[in-house]
């Protein structure tokens, strides 16, 4: 496992630092000057010398990386070309917002998909099954902008149940300290708490909701063809011959097994979580990472370019990384397939 | 992992909490949630044109010396009680209010009232080069520019703390009103010298602090601005404990906001909307007849829109009927002038602009481009009074251009990202316009067409003829109406045989506001103000009617 652990952690650094190199060269990729590009101060501004110095500037190529690692390691991330805000405050606060809405519709996903799942395997070509296919297939097909559009409409709108707009109603005065308003409420302690909290959830429904069916829909069929895979090995056959109950079959033997193949997709999933939530952020104006990110590359704002890059490549890199950890640790088996012994 | 162990820790939490009703309308949160269409670029008016900015902050957090009654069509006292204007027309003396206090917040307690200093400070920041705090945040002051201000003030005494006297270097009959334009605050000058010792002199633009009925608490981009009550303000103070702008581009989500309760007043909703609006019981809509003017500006040092006769050509090319009826939905009248019709000074142009593509063929033929060319077409990205869907106008433009074999691309950005690089000249042409900010034809054409509008980056055609500059001139230095009017008529048939932008429509301005808000007015010059915004008791319903599918 130590041998697996540091593979895959000298996997993650070298992955990182092929990431800085590509961000730095963005920085001279990008039309205009690279010190505006990597720093957001723009050549007439009083700082402008001061930071072509900091940064290198008239050095060589490899001076001028070394510099930019140094500030990239040390918080200082440049400013905003638009209104010169510091690329890495905002991507603190923007970062939590975005897990916040992720992470919740994460495990909204997995809580009902995986019980389905199994649910449609064990069924398997029942009405049952038939069922939760059908759902699950067209929840797919179903864009979750389209999606949104219609949950604004008919829950928001017609019946007035929620609120479609940020995190909470701006009249709560939460101090921004991590992003994710959950905490940031739990952090500032005002004597409106409760009302606060309340207020908050009632925000999160749709965007969360929204953001969980498609990865949910994902997750039922992937568990239920994993299952399905899994009913079939010999072992499970062997289970039944020595007279195992079928809850003790399932339970310890099937489930377990599925689980394994399941999460070694949950990779992949990770991508399009994100990919969503940065839709869903647009759509609820939730202040995050994604509605940043895309505004950015639609003003060339090159320093935010470089920064988000940065953080939801790191980002989806160390999921994918924790995920093949957790798997290894948990499933042995898989650690000798990747060392290829016997 | 543990990120997510927090999270749903924190989520448990919370089912715990709300597991009891929250009370739902707190005391300390009452307040106004006004929908904004953008982010300010600052928080001092004098920086900016922009309205959005204007609406946020002039009437929010600061006062003029004077302003502009648009009922009573006179100017009226504000922090000055009385104003005096010598024989000659060159030196106006004020009296100040000595009642009036600063803004107390936690960055900044003043520990004097407002008195002559705040006064020469403020204005001496725009008019004087040499002043320490005319460079601190670097982006000129257009207005100031475009209007020749710098160039008319000849020095500012103040005689007593009560007093301020302006001795200008010529008669100017705009003076006043641009006095009582919303750019013409009166910032702190005790705030300044301490932000300047702190060597943090930019600060005063992003933690405002002036006398309004309203302070500021905080900001935060994309998500929202919050003002709290300022109670000890002179008159009598907001309804409102606090104001928060939730900052919403789209014209769209505003009005859905606005229906679901997230938004109290929201402004410029969806012109396609407005009447579907105004039939919902919910729903109130106010509208005025804001003086001001879309335009397609072409920016004139740049080839091929250098001749005259491209511009004509491009002039005959739209048809304007067609737009109105697109775009503002019958909510304006087309433009035959820069001046809007309620102006005195308006003297219109029809057969300028009228739509003939036979002849922009002709035109374009006799100019060296039988075959056409391609140009980009700037579209902004926000709605204004002026043009609710600059969008949607930028694609019928499109195709009206295609006739003629023109091909346009359409270009948008970001707001303030769009004005800084239409500032810079990078643009071909622009569908822009204007809202007046006092009532005075001049606000028509020097901060819009002057050379001082052009150094300044507020002159969209890139326009500096001396000749019509003079022109402008002259008419400012006569106080006769008749004079002036002559003037701007000679002005006017100018723009019409250059034509530097195409006039295209006058239009309505609206906001719609929750039918529980009370006091929530517009007014036909400059920004809103929300002092008299208050709540009605009649409980309040989130649902709203559909008693019909939209078209």
């Amino acid at each position: 496992m130590t041998r697996y652990l540091f593979r895959q952690i000298g996997l993650l650094l070298v992955t990182l630092w092929l990431l800085t190199l590509l961000t730095y060269g963005l920085g001279h990729w990008f039309p205009g000057e690279f010190i505006t590009n990597s720093s957001g101060i723009f050549p007439d501004d009083i700082r402008y010398e001061d930071i072509v110095e900091q940064r290198a500037g008239d050095a060589g190529i490899l001076s001028q990386y070394i510099a930019y690692l140094q500030h990239l390691f040390s918080g200082q991330w440049g400013v905003s070309l638009l209104d010169g805000e510091p690329v890495f405050e905002q991507l603190q606060l923007r970062f939590g917002a975005t897990l916040e809405v992720a992470l919740l519709a994460f495990l909204l996903a997995l809580i009902p998909g995986i019980p389905l799942g199994v649910l449609a395997a064990l069924y398997f070509r029942k009405p049952v099954d038939h069922t939760i296919l059908t759902i699950s297939l067209s929840g797919y097909s179903i864009p979750v902008f389209w999606f949104a559009q219609i949950a604004i409409l008919v829950i928001a709108v017609h019946w007035g149940m929620v609120p479609i707009s940020g995190q909470i109603n701006p009249l709560y005065d939460i101090p921004p300290r991590t992003g994710s308003i959950l905490l940031d409420i739990m952090l500032a302690q005002p004597s409106y708490l409760a009302a606060a909290l309340h207020n908050a959830l009632l925000h999160m429904v749709l965007p969360v909701s929204i953001l969980a069916v498609m990865p949910m829909m994902l997750i039922i069929r992937l568990t239920r063809n994993a299952m399905l895979d899994v009913l079939q090995q010999n072992y499970i056959t062997a289970g039944y011959a020595k007279g195992l109950s079928t809850a003790r079959v399932i339970w310890s033997h099937a489930i377990p097994n599925a689980m394994q193949q399941l999460l070694r997709q949950l990779g992949a999933l990770i991508s399009l979580l994100i990919t969503n939530t940065m839709i869903v952020e647009v759509i609820f104006s939730w202040p995050g990472l994604g509605s940043w990110l895309v505004r950015s590359i639609y003003e060339r704002d090159y320093p935010v370019i470089q920064g988000g890059l940065l953080v939801i490549a790191a980002l989806i890199l160390i999921v994918s990384i924790i995920l093949n950890l957790f798997h290894a640790w948990r499933y042995p088996q898989v650690r000798k397939d990747l060392y290829g012994t016997p | 992992m543990t990120n997510a162990a927090r999270a749903l820790l924190a989520l448990s939490t919370c089912m715990v909490m709300t597991a009891c009703q929250p009370g739902r309308d707190l005391p300390e949160l009452e307040g106004l949630l006004y929908c904004a269409e953008g982010n300010p670029e600052s928080f001092n008016p004098q920086l900016v044109t922009s309205g959005t900015t204007l609406d946020m902050t002039a009437n929010q957090l600061y006062d003029r010396l004077i302003e502009y009654d648009a009922e009573q069509q006179a100017f009226v006292p504000a922090l000055a009680t009385e104003w005096h204007i010598s024989d000659d027309g060159l030196r106006y003396s004020f009296v100040l209010r000595d009642d009036v206090s600063f803004h107390t917040t936690q960055y900044f307690q003043p520990t004097r009232k407002f008195s002559a200093k705040d006064v020469l400070f403020s204005f001496s920041r725009w008019f004087d080069d040499e002043h320490p705090y005319h460079r601190v945040s670097g982006r000129g002051y257009p207005f100031f520019t475009s209007s020749g201000l710098p160039e008319l003030i000849e020095h500012i005494s103040t005689p007593s703390e009560r007093e301020v006297v302006i001795q200008l270097a010529q008669p100017d009959s705009s003076f006043l009103a641009n006095l009582a334009s919303d750019f013409a605050i009166v910032l702190s000058e005790e705030y300044a010298a301490l932000q300047m010792e702190n060597g943090t002199p930019e600060m005063i633009d992003q933690l405002p602090i002036g006398t309004g009925p309203f302070q500021f608490a905080d900001f935060r981009k994309d998500v929202h601005v919050r003002f709290i009550r300022n109670s000890n303000y002179w008159r009598e103070p907001a309804r409102m404990e606090q104001v928060v702008f939730r900052i919403t581009p789209s014209d769209h989500k505003r009005m859905l906001m606005l229906l679901t309760g997230d938004c109290d007043i929201s402004p410029y909703p969806p012109a396609r909307d407005v009447e579907w609006l105004k039939r919902q019981p919910t729903i109130d809509v106010q509208q005025t007849t804001s003086p001001n003017t879309a335009f397609w500006a072409l920016n004139t040092t740049r080839e091929p829109f250098d001749d005259p006769n491209v511009r004509q050509a491009l002039a005959h090319a739209i048809d304007r009927d067609a737009l109105l009826r697109a775009v503002y939905f019958g909510h304006a009248v087309r433009a035959d002038s820069i001046l809007p019709e309620s102006s005195w000074a308006h003297a219109p142009q029809p057969q300028a602009f009228a739509h003939d593509p036979s002849r922009a063929r002709e035109l374009l033929r006799d100019a060296g481009y039988p075959n056409g060319f391609s140009m980009s077409l700037w579209a902004m990205p926000v709605q204004r009074a002026y043009n609710p869907n600059a969008r949607l106008m930028a694609e019928r433009i499109q195709s009206d251009l295609a006739q003629v074999g023109i091909q346009a691309t359409i270009v948008t950005y970001e707001w303030s990202t769009f004005r800084r690089r239409l500032g810079d000249g990078e643009h071909d042409s622009v569908l822009i316009g204007w809202s007046a900010d006092h009532a005075d034809p001049d606000n028509f054409f020097r901060p819009l067409l002057s050379c001082t509008a052009k150094a300044s980056g507020a002159n969209r055609a890139q326009l500096c003829d001396p000749m019509f500059d003079e022109l402008l001139n002259a008419a400012i230095r006569s106080n006769q109406p008749d004079v002036r009017g002559h003037f701007y008529a000679q002005a006017q048939e100018y723009l019409g045989a250059e034509i530097p932008l195409i006039p295209i429509a006058h239009s309505i301005r609206f906001q719609a506001s929750r039918a529980h808000i009370g006091g929530a007015t517009l007014t036909p010059f400059g920004g809103i103000s929300l002092r008299g915004v208050y709540r009605r008791d009649s409980a309040k319903t989130n649902s709203v009617v559909l008693e019909e599918s939209e078209q």
